[in-house]
């Protein structure tokens, strides 16, 4: 028998557990970054440095001696220079400006182009190099036959229990099926068949409307999820539609 | 008397080994095809192995569910690790016949050739790294004097490299090595076992974000998924009876899996 306050309790010392090392690691890192932000931008750090001129100059000096001797001469040495974050900034910047037109000289109409323009030389070694790949791929396409043939068989037998019972969840389980391999005539008639057989499964409208705007007809799909709308409070429905009308939908 | 939603599914996932609850999955089937194909060949032996858990014992019994329809075959699904008990029970249900007097191998043999099938009998021998090595090499004997046609199962340790026991080196043997699951692959085992028990809502809450997660807790192993899925569907139970609210009916909620997965100790908390 499970002890469900039991299991709960212990589920949340786990999860407290999970999160450890990220919250270490979060806190490590965000202690790094103050400490180095103290350290270079706050007015302290002069003072620091001032120290540091003051303070035992032995030492220093040995380390000094033993890197480069010239440095003797110049007692400043200590003081932490920030024009390498300059240049930091500076190269970024020349990146920066140097990436933007880097797609376009890179973009597929004037890759086509400088294509068409090599064409006569460049089209005869092309064509043996796709020779040999041939063959691999039709390997591949045997090897992937085999598990298609299965899974047809396997949904034939879903088509004919969803025949004989019009069960609505069997409908939207195959609608489903047939959008997640991107047969999407196929997953807008089992979800139309759903809707009518129950029309209030959320997911069945949204798979309807998606169908229809991989099919290219959006104007149809938004009309749908509006009329849904009208009868529903569905968050993902009301996603769809805003996804829709921005033309943000993949 | 009203029956939970869950109740069904639940029992589904109960962990017992029974042919009719087979359920077909592409790498699966293709190996009991092969396993299949094998048994037709004239070889002595066919070795089936793999982690536990890989599905082989259920193979096993698919196999003698089907092939006892058409021909002469026995299985010993617990072994029996007295070679006089062995060889007693393999002729009493080969041959029909188990003298009374001490059963040694050379009786055993005598009785095999004195009672010859057209076809060699097989016998199907599962969790056979229990026998000693003594019974394994009489189990050799008795297939090298084709009296008996043997297919059996055998744990695969990641220490262990089986093929090259004793026993299986220079025999004429075909193995077959079964692989855990992957999540598409379980994800079908999950489907495909609640569809057959016209579970399909359950089944429809089932989402690839939730098979990775007991893929990754199970690593693919269908036992371990059994287990988890059990635990799962009992959640799910005594919510539906204690606090149906927190249900959600569009999905599996990945907080239950982990709960479940530590009650199966899948997850140590």
């Amino acid at each position: 028998m499970l002890n469900v306050k039991d299991l709960e309790r212990r589920w949340f010392r786990y999860k407290l557990k999970s999160y450890i090392p990220y919250i270490l690691g979060s806190t490590l890192a965000l202690s790094v970054v103050i400490g180095a932000v103290s350290f270079f931008l706050l007015p302290g750090h002069t003072k620091s440095a001032e120290i540091s001129k003051t303070a035992p100059e032995q030492n220093v000096s040995v380390v000094r001696q033993n890197n480069r001797p010239d440095a003797q001469e110049n007692p400043t040495v200590l003081e932490p220079s920030m024009e390498f974050i300059q240049s930091f900034q500076t190269d970024l910047q020349d990146q920066e400006t140097q990436r933007v037109p880097a797609p376009k000289a890179a973009s597929s109409s004037s890759a086509r182009g400088v294509l068409e323009a090599l064409a006569p030389s460049g089209a005869a070694p092309a064509a043996p190099a796709a020779q040999p790949a041939a063959p691999q791929s039709k390997k591949i396409d045997e090897s992937l036959s085999i598990k298609r043939n299965e899974s047809q068989f396997d949904i034939a037998e879903l088509l004919q229990r969803f025949k004989e019972t019009s069960n609505a969840n069997l409908g939207l389980f195959i609608a489903r099926y047939y959008y997640d391999r991107e047969e999407y005539v196929e997953a807008y008639n089992y979800a139309l068949k759903t809707n009518a057989i129950n029309n209030r499964i959320d997911e069945s409208w949204i798979i309807f409307s998606k169908s229809l705007a991989k099919l290219g007809k959006t104007e149809q799909a938004k009309k749908t999820l509006r009329i849904y709308l009208q009868q529903s409070n569905s968050e993902t429905a009301k996603g769809l539609l805003e996804s829709l009308e921005k033309g943000t939908f993949k | 008397m009203q029956t939970s939603l869950f109740t069904k599914p639940r029992d589904l996932f109960l962990d017992v080994v029974n042919a009719k609850d087979y359920v077909q999955i592409d790498s699966v089937s293709v190996m009991y095809q092969y396993l299949k194909n094998a048994v037709e060949k004239p070889l002595k032996m066919i070795l089936l192995y793999g982690k536990p858990g890989t599905g082989k014992s259920m193979l096993l019994h698919k196999l003698h569910y089907d092939l006892s329809k058409h021909q002469k075959v026995h299985m010993i699904p617990i072994p029996i690790v007295d070679e006089e008990d062995f060889l007693r029970v393999l002729a009493q249900n080969i041959f029909g016949h188990a003298p009374r007097e001490k059963m040694t191998l050379n009786r055993f043999l005598e009785i095999a050739e004195a009672l010859s099938f057209a076809n060699v009998p097989i016998v199907l021998l599962d969790e056979a790294q229990l026998y000693s090595a003594s019974l394994m090499e009489k189990i050799r004997l008795i297939s090298d004097a084709r009296a008996v046609k043997f297919v059996i199962t055998l744990h695969k340790t990641d220490n262990e490299d089986i093929v090259a026991k004793e026993h299986f080196q220079t025999r004429i043997w075909e193995s077959i090595e079964l692989k855990n699951a992957t999540s598409d692959e379980l994800k079908i085992y999950v489907q495909k076992k609640l569809l057959k028990a016209n579970c399909f809502d359950v089944a429809n809450m089932f989402n690839e974000k939730n098979m990775k997660l007991i893929t990754a807790l199970t690593r693919g192993n269908y036992r371990e998924t059994n287990k988890l899925l059990f635990a799962l569907f009992s959640l799910y139970c005594w919510h539906e009876e204690n606090n149906p609210g927190a249900i959600r009916y569009n999905a599996i909620k990945p907080k239950w899996i982990e709960m479940a997965a530590i009650h199966t100790g899948l997850i140590h908390a």
